[in-house]
């Protein structure tokens, strides 16, 4: 079992030195990408300081808080990244017939699927939320101790969260061939919506976020703790849950993948 | 025991009934009708160790679809299959330890790396012993001259060379049975050649069983002994090959554009195989007529405009033992002769 696990990661380590190889064969590619999605986030910050410039705070939270706050979701956005965005392509594999490949090795599928693309692209992510919540932590005079933990349980759990999401989006292909749009409407949405309090939504989009698709816990819970702000609806200790909730949300996602898997062993396309 | 065994296979598809027109699309996405296609239809056959084996038929005749069952990638309807003792739906990861795949159309090497790293990772994934490794990779190199390319990518690979790529590829950790989905499609003369000689020698040298799908049929002269005819998912024949080339080797046929009506056509020594308009198909038998003869008595009732003459097709024996089975033409090579 642990030599086998060993093993496991031992593959996984190949792999990844492989996949990170692969993506510097295009030098200019990876730095643009890098470049563009750090610029990118820092213009949503843009955007949220002349937001606030004009208003003072945004349904009590000011604005080091709500850059904490879309600073957090961007730092498990990146760690997802690095381990699931290749899911995103899992239809072209589909829809190529290359994904037959991953049937005829030893090795579990999913594994060997996740494996193929460790997505160093996610540096740009890692580039912008490191430096935003470093800023927010000295602006709001922070002082954490046991608050780290949380810190590291969201972004565990905010990032099995999204994972869990790419993964079940991307085993929709299973049955259809297709989920890239998918991804757009029903990922991308929820990403955006968890940029701002989820105080200011109405009372159904929280019920959704908190308890069927729990983008809540990726950022939104957590910083309610870990800026001390009692929350109106959620007690703060809510956001501490994050690593548990992520962990189960991420396994039921991974078993519809699998669900997928066994319907596309039968049908093939 | 026979190291295939394949007894009674079914694979069955649900294919979703297109409907017409708008309205049809818009009823299709609440209601769908299915139809039930069977790709795969009560097939049985037995490979024996060391065999090299043509499985044959034109496309959509469930070729691919019987190899994905072997490997294990699909799941049977019913049916079923042994491999090397295996089940291999059920015991995928075992099975795929004593198999090597190639797909002719897609490689299964990483497209941005090069040649190396994707042997170097399947080392990794397949757990291959150094000196298994270093023994295979030497002497692959040596008959598919790997040296050249090894150290580019496969994006900027020929077909010619990414195809030995993925059959060297194929074949490191050893395999018992190699299946090989169309090796040499869309490859030159030479390359074909080249690769052919490679599975021979891997058939003889290594005793790889080699079950291999094609619609090539130069390829399974040159390779196979024995031949599986397939066709709408079912096992037209089964054996020598040279029994077959045998039967229709003597056959040819004739393809006339005729001038002017026609009316109801029939020829003396030929048989009427198939026509369009005033494009006939006549297969005839060497040991029945001459080309020549056949000719001038076409020209004495008809005027031609133009003519071929070809060797009888894959096709036209596999819709011919589809018609009439294999003993039928045995008993009566002769063309109709109405």
């Amino acid at each position: 079992m642990v030599k086998s696990l060993i093993r496991g990661i031992v593959m996984y380590l190949y792999m990844v030195d492989a996949s990170i190889r692969a993506q510097l064969q295009y030098r200019y590619a990876f730095v643009m990408n890098i470049l563009g999605w750090a610029m990118t986030y820092a213009g949503t910050a843009v955007t949220m300081w002349v937001l606030l410039f004009s208003f003072g705070a945004l349904d009590g939270w000011v604005f080091w808080e709500l850059i904490f706050l879309f600073a957090l979701a961007v730092l498990s956005w990146g760690v997802c990244m690095i381990f699931f965005f290749h899911f995103r392509s899992l239809d072209q594999y589909i829809v190529n017939g290359t994904f037959d490949r991953f049937l005829v090795r030893p090795v579990h599928p999913f594994f060997h699927f996740m494996a193929m693309k460790f997505d160093v692209g996610a540096l740009g992510q890692f580039l912008f939320s490191i430096a935003a919540v470093g800023l927010a932590y000295s602006n709001l005079n922070l002082h954490w101790t046991w608050q780290w933990a949380v810190f590291l349980g969201a972004v565990i759990g905010g990032s099995l969260i999204q994972g869990g999401l790419l993964v079940a989006i991307s085993a929709v292909a299973f049955w259809t061939t297709r989920s890239e749009r998918l991804y757009w409407v029903i990922m991308w949405p929820l990403k955006n919506l968890m940029n701002y309090p989820l105080s200011i939504y109405p009372r159904l989009v929280q019920l959704l976020v908190v308890f069927i698709l729990p983008f809540a816990f990726v950022n939104y819970l957590p910083a309610l703790i870990l800026l001390e702000k009692t929350g109106r609806i959620f007690a703060p200790f809510w956001g501490a849950l994050s690593p548990l909730v992520g962990g189960i949300f991420f396994w039921l996602c991974f078993r519809f993948w699998l669900l997928g898997l066994d319907r596309y062993k039968s049908t093939g396309s | 025991m026979s190291l295939i065994e394949v007894s009674h296979l079914y694979k069955k598809f649900q294919i979703a009934k297109r409907q017409e027109g708008l309205w049809g699309a818009l009823r299709s996405l609440v209601h769908r009708d299915y139809l039930t296609k069977t790709a795969v239809r009560d097939v049985s056959f037995a490979v024996n160790r060391g065999e090299m084996v043509g499985y044959v038929g034109p496309n959509g005749a469930g070729k691919s679809t019987t190899i994905k069952m072997l490997t294990g990638i699909l799941v049977p309807t019913s049916g079923e299959i042994r491999v090397n003792g295996l089940i291999p739906y059920q015991e995928r990861q075992k099975n795929a330890r004593q198999i090597g795949v190639v797909f002719g159309q897609r490689t299964q090497l990483w497209w941005d790396l090069p040649v190396i790293e994707s042997f170097l990772l399947l080392k990794q994934v397949f757990r291959v012993p150094d000196h298994r490794y270093d023994h295979n990779m030497a002497v692959f190199s040596d008959i598919l001259g790997l040296d050249e390319f090894l150290n580019t990518p496969v994006r900027q690979l020929s077909l010619g060379q990414r195809m030995r790529a993925d059959i060297a590829a194929s074949l490191l950790h050893d395999p018992l049975i190699l299946f090989l989905d169309e090796p040499t499609i869309g490859l030159d003369v030479l390359a074909k050649e080249r690769m052919r000689q490679f599975i021979t020698e891997i058939n003889r040298e290594r005793g790889v069983t080699v079950i291999l799908t094609t619609h090539d049929m130069s390829d399974i002269e040159k390779l196979c002994r024995r031949m599986i005819l397939i066709d709408n998912g079912q096992v037209m024949y089964d054996g020598e090959l040279a029994l077959i080339k045998e039967l229709f080797g003597k056959e040819r046929v004739l393809i006339v554009d005729l001038e002017g009506k026609t009316g109801s056509f029939s020829i003396a020594g030929a048989h009427l195989i198939k026509e369009e308009g005033n494009r006939k198909w006549l297969r005839f038998s060497r040991e029945v007529t001459t080309a020549s003869q056949l000719i001038n008595r076409i020209a004495e009732k008809y005027e031609i405009k133009d003519l071929t003459i070809k060797d009888t097709e894959i096709e036209v024996m596999i819709r011919h033992i589809y018609e009439k089975g294999i003993a039928s033409y045995e008993s009566n090579p002769l063309p109709d002769n109405q």
